[in-house]
């Protein structure tokens, strides 16, 4: 099938958009990874759990959806701690598989918990520029996918210049990188894994609100599917490399959109996991990884 | 092999007393009866699931190879007509095969990248049974799949739970027989440091092969069992569910043992069935949610080892008064 250049960046465009999502959700994921060496596998949750209290903001104050984010996530950054402290807190150190089991577990009680709250149907926030649709270089796009892309680069800047330039943020980065030697060098390790898991579950938070916002519907349980292709693009990018994060969503996003172009719709799952076994097989520490585990 | 004096047999041996006696306990009826066909077709799963465990790998795609082993017995058994407990064990066949080439891709993978490649390969398969296969498979539809027997014989349902119960029983001997042998011990040697495995000799491909062929052809196994018993299958079989059910039967009753999967099922589906019948729907969800998260921080071995835990704690009670 032959797709016009038209047509092509037409589709990179929605898929700079989706990656935009998959992006913050990989880079929380790969901060966590970073510092605890553990994979939260209900990060998804998260992502759902910042739509819903986004959604429920706005159906009481009708607010700007997007004025919402300064609500939800730090509402969203107290849970990742809470869930730091009681879940993954304990099983630190423990067998080498038990923070998946334990996510699956989170998985369920996170889900139902919201399905009894806010019940399991599909829900959609409308967003106040729904209709507006901008031309950038000769390219027509919503607006809210320019607001989306636009929000995205400057949380991802903000995270940069914490990393780099704060005590705390060195102080994480240290900690990822020798934990030992960061406690020896008087670095309080297990503070910075609360810090670390509660930016992560800020910026799935972030992602819940850009995904409602955008326009997409969401229920209770939509939200493993892009929390496990946000693992593959970590695994793809490379365990604990934020800019293997960052290009890793970008291909994910273009290439689910491209698929959908060229195979159909039932492929938009799929071609993810395609591509990372393709990569898997050929390089099984990811692009970016490192060449030990 | 049996040998009374020994608790554990002793154990095993009214395990299996109890489970042939207890249609007639509860009275046979269907309710009774499909719950217990299901409890020891999810038994034969969360075993074989388990089975993979032994070499140290995980997966959390195994709806993979139960769907398929659905598939492929009820294809095989429309297409010639024989009875689903033949082509039960030929169906198991295709999910064997795909296990083996999953395995040979996810030989050099460990941990989570294996969890991540297995879970992506049961999202794959289900999208090829609903666009590429759909004329086999009846896309979403699905199809109608022969029962395993008639429901014109008498107490059908009852010679179903006992058919199922005898492959049950097959199924964890046979697990029992390979644990033991020079396998079993090559498991072991893989599983508890792969490079010193090598330098005695033990080729830890081959054994991981042979592991998650057996896992997937079994786990294939009870699909086709479950989908025989239903008499009908669609690509939800595929679903995340399926695949995290075995997961969590079998850590819950603890992992790396035989008696652990089987005790994790029985305990979580008279958990998940008794709340059912409480009324109660999603909280179900966040009560085995709950208690999942509890047991792997404080029961790290399971179910299983919840006695021994008792006494050590009423010992260590004695002791302090």
């Amino acid at each position: 099938m032959v797709v016009s250049p038209d047509i092509a960046l037409q589709v990179v465009i929605w898929g700079l958009y989706a990656g935009c999502i998959y992006i913050l959700l990989a880079t929380g994921l790969n901060l966590i990874f970073g510092v605890m060496k553990i994979v939260n596998f209900a990060h998804g949750e998260v992502l759902m759990l910042g739509a819903f209290v986004t959604f429920t903001f706005f159906t009481i104050s009708g607010f700007n959806p997007y004025v919402l984010l300064a609500a939800s996530v730090p509402i969203l950054i107290v849970l990742g701690v809470m869930i730091e402290r009681l879940c993954f807190r304990p099983i630190l150190g423990t067998g080498k598989l038990n923070e998946i089991f334990i996510s699956l577990g989170l998985i369920y009680i996170i889900q139902n918990a919201a399905a009894i709250i806010w019940t399991d149907e599909w829900r959609i926030i409308h967003s106040p520029y729904e209709s507006i649709t901008i031309s950038v270089f000769g390219v027509n796009m919503p607006l809210d996918y320019l607001i989306i892309i636009i929000t995205t680069i400057a949380i991802l800047v903000a995270l940069y210049l914490f990393l780099r330039k704060t005590t705390h943020g060195r102080a994480m980065r240290a900690t990822s990188q020798n934990r030992k030697g960061a406690m020896l060098m008087g670095i309080n390790v297990e503070r910075m894994d609360m810090i670390s898991f509660g930016i992560g579950a800020g910026l799935a938070g972030a992602a819940g609100t850009l995904w409602a916002v955008s326009g997409q519907v969401f229920n209770p349980y939509m939200g493993s599917l892009p929390a496990i292709k946000a693992f593959a693009i970590v695994i793809i990018g490379g365990l604990g490399s934020i800019p293997g994060a960052i290009i890793g969503g970008l291909i994910y996003g273009i290439a689910e959109n491209f698929a959908i172009f060229t195979l159909g719709g039932a492929w938009k799952d799929a071609i993810s996991f395609l591509i990372l076994i393709l990569v898997l097989i050929v390089r099984p520490t990811g692009i970016f990884g490192e060449s030990s585990e | 092999m049996i040998d009374l004096k020994n608790r554990r047999n002793l154990m095993q041996l009214a395990a299996l007393a109890a489970a042939a006696v207890i249609p007639f306990l509860l009275g046979a009826n269907l309710y009774i009866l499909t719950v217990l066909i299901l409890m020891l077709v999810f038994i034969i799963y969360s075993s074989a699931w388990n089975f993979l465990t032994y070499t140290g790998q995980g997966s959390l795609g195994h709806a993979a190879f139960f769907g398929l082993g659905g598939y492929g017995s009820t294809l095989i058994a429309v297409a010639t007509g024989l009875s689903p407990y033949i082509t039960i064990f030929i169906g198991a066949g295709l999910p064997a095969l795909v296990g083996l080439f999953i395995g040979a891709i996810c030989v050099r993978l460990k941990e989570w990248f294996l969890a991540m490649v297995t879970f992506g390969f049961a999202i794959i398969i289900q999208t090829l049974m609903v666009s590429q296969f759909s004329a086999w498979s009846g896309g979403w539809d699905g199809i109608a799949s022969p029962r395993l027997l008639s429901s014109s014989i008498p107490n059908y349902l009852l010679i179903e739970y006992y058919s199922i119960l005898a492959i049950t029983v097959l199924v964890i001997v046979l697990f029992a027989i390979i644990l033991r042998s020079r396998i079993g011990l090559a498991f072991a040697a893989i599983r508890e440091n792969e490079l010193e495995a090598r330098a005695a000799g033990i080729n830890p491909v081959k054994y991981r092969l042979f592991a998650f062929m057996t896992s997937a052809y079994f786990a294939g196994v009870a699909g086709a069992l479950e989908i025989h018993h239903m008499g009908y299958i669609t690509p939800e079989i595929f679903g995340v569910d399926i695949s995290f059910w075995p997961v969590i039967y079998s850590i819950s009753g603890g992992l790396g043992t035989l008696a652990g999967p089987v005790i994790g099922t029985v305990v979580i589906t008279l958990l998940w069935d008794g709340l059912q019948s409480l009324g109660i729907s999603y909280a179900r969800y966040i009560v085995i949610g709950i208690l999942l998260v509890l047991i792997i921080i404080f029961l790290p071995k399971g179910l299983i080892s919840l006695p021994g835990r008792i006494r050590e704690w009423m010992e260590t009670r004695a002791k302090k008064s």
